[in-house]
């Protein structure tokens, strides 16, 4: 859509500048909490334990920690006589395929039915806050109101059917609702299963170049989360982005070029001609010297990087943003730890969090922004001068670009007799699963796996935490399950050289 | 001697990753990582109005 409106010059409305911000705002804030407590927290809580746990003794951890009402002894006895029903039935769901009582988990009983609980109440929390996608985007995921050159969500306080004061109140109760839970509930968490695992700020380092696009403008067009690039773990300066160095390799990837497949391309001028050179299945092993990935490997200025919250955070601090130095600096200090242990998994799962802090402050303000226009009666949400096709040129190209939830996700497009030319998507996944280059270089993942300590091969759950510390999303959510509904997890272990 | 490490499909992420670890001495040495699903929207999307691109690609 950015894309599209930068290849034909497009101005937004104000209104529709907003309410882009509230929808992804409000995303970043849902999908933040739902990686830490539902994808990434099973690396390092032991359920299995939190049945030891005496709810006493967890109701003085949370008392100590935060404010949060729900913190009593009966409401822990009440979590974990639920959670014994659970495992007694034998039906474990989404606790199942859980390397669970492994030496590297490291929390104390009461901590693991403290996050067990926040696990359950995240859920019941998270479908409530995204009903702003329902009201602002008809519908979640994948928002329906978004329209070339604005949106389409109406916006009139004085119409029924349109976005009106009356919604305005309902989604500001649901960002105060949000706000808090973040606030008391994430936040305190993070930092209490932080403060056991100090030992994952030497691990999972990575590439140490970090690529942000920029998100969330403001009325004169500056970002909340600049964008910018940081080489080499030098925090004593930005470099400013340049869209003009993104190229994709293929050298390593299920793809062809015309012109080989040594050279890299920029997206305006990419190709995607499928080659699949890999093994027929069932296979046991890839050929890493060759193809092994459907991802291309995107390179900035030929260097390998990493994008997401760390990368965003890392950009805004040395940017100067002072809100996101505050939270930073205090995180920091409650850890009693340095700003090199940033730069690791738990450097990763931290900045997230301090993201979301961040991003959850601002949703009232923003909505307060909104109100004001439709109260000085500017209810303009599509700028409709180049919506007829007659009006464009012949022949354009542009780039779009957003901050999702998992970092810089670029589109490139090429519009030619009114119709697509070219349109090449480079979404964060890829920057950071990315596969090697034509020179060898490691994508994000396999450069922060190296040095990773593994206690049992078969039973990697160190290596979970540093690839979920990523929060992967890798184009589509497929999950393989067996006949009886248990996912397939498949892990071979040979001695191979 | 390394012992060869596959995990497919890594669990509790939002779509398909396999990895290939390299493992000595008690720790990763090197790693494949490898998307297992062809995607194909820019294969869609060529011919198309541009302003629908957004619809389709938010499918991501």
């Amino acid at each position: 859509m950015r894309a599209v409106e930068d290849a034909l010059g497009i101005r937004i409305p104000e209104n529709a500048r907003i309410l882009r911000n509230l929808i992804a705002g409000i995303q970043y804030v849902q999908d933040h909490v739902i990686h830490f407590y539902h994808l990434h927290a099973l690396d390092w809580v032991d359920v299995t334990t939190a049945l030891q746990a005496d709810p006493a003794e967890t109701a003085k951890l949370a008392q100590s920690i935060s404010s949060w009402h729900n913190s009593s002894e009966t409401y822990f006895q009440g979590v974990k006589d639920k959670l014994a029903a659970f495992v007694n039935s034998g039906q474990l769901g989404p606790f199942a395929n859980g390397y669970w009582g492994h030496p590297a988990y490291k929390l104390p009983p009461e901590a693991n039915l403290l996050a067990v609980a926040h696990y359950l109440e995240a859920l019941d929390w998270q479908r409530d806050v995204i009903r702003v996608h329902a009201i602002l985007g008809s519908k979640n995921p994948h928002p329906q109101t978004y329209l070339v050159g604005g949106m389409s969500t109406a916006v009139d306080p004085e119409s029924e059917s349109a976005l009106n004061a009356d919604k305005v109140a309902l989604i500001r109760k649901l960002f105060v609702k949000a706000k808090q839970f973040v606030d008391q509930v994430y936040i305190p968490d993070l930092l209490a299963v932080a403060s056991f695992y100090k030992d994952w700020a030497g691990y999972g380092e990575g590439l140490g170049n970090f690529l942000v696009y920029g998100e969330f403008p403001d009325r004169a067009g500056n970002m909340l989360f600049p964008g910018g690039v940081i080489l080499d773990r030098d925090l004593s300066q930005v470099y400013p982005l340049d869209q003009e160095k993104v190229a994709e390799y293929v050298t390593h990837s299920w793809y062809q070029y015309g012109d080989g497949d040594q050279t890299a391309k920029h997206p305006w001028d990419g190709e995607t001609q499928p080659n699949y050179t890999g093994p027929k299945p069932p296979y046991q092993f890839l050929d890493t010297e060759g193809k092994y990935t459907w991802l291309k490997a995107p390179r900035y200025e030929g260097k390998a990087m990493e994008v997401g919250p760390l990368a965003r955070v890392l950009v805004a601090y040395v940017s100067g943003n002072k809100r996101v130095q505050e939270v930073v600096n205090s995180v920091l200090e409650t850890l009693a730890v340095g700003p090199e242990a940033l730069f690791s998994t738990l450097g990763r799962t931290a900045a997230r969090g301090i993201e979301t802090l961040v991003v959850a402050e601002q949703l009232v303000p923003w909505l307060d922004e909104l109100a004001a226009q439709m109260d000085a009666g500017d209810v303009t949400i599509h700028n409709g001068d180049k919506w007829d096709p007659a009006t464009w040129p012949q022949e354009t190209k542009g780039w779009g670009f957003h901050e999702a939830p998992r970092g810089a996700l670029g589109h490139w497009v090429r519009i030619t007799d009114q119709k697509i030319a070219n349109y090449q998507c480079v979404v964060p996944s890829t920057w950071n699963a990315s596969p090697r280059d034509a020179s060898g270089q490691r994508g994000a993942y396999e450069a922060a796996l190296i040095g990773t300590p593994i206690a049992d091969p078969e039973q990697p759950v160190e290596i979970l935490r540093t690839i979920h510390s990523f929060d992967p999303c890798m184009a589509c959510a497929v999950h393989v399950v067996d006949t009886e509904g248990r996912e397939l997890v498949h892990i071979e272990l040979e001695g191979s050289m | 001697m390394a012992d060869k490490l596959v995990i497919d499909p890594i669990t509790r992420i939002e779509g398909h990753l396999r990895l290939e670890i390299e493992i000595d001495g008690g720790q990763v040495t090197d790693a494949w990582s490898s998307s297992t699903m062809f995607r194909g929207l820019e294969i869609i999307l060529p011919g198309r109005d541009p302003r629908g691109a957004w619809l389709m690609a938010q499918r991501i």
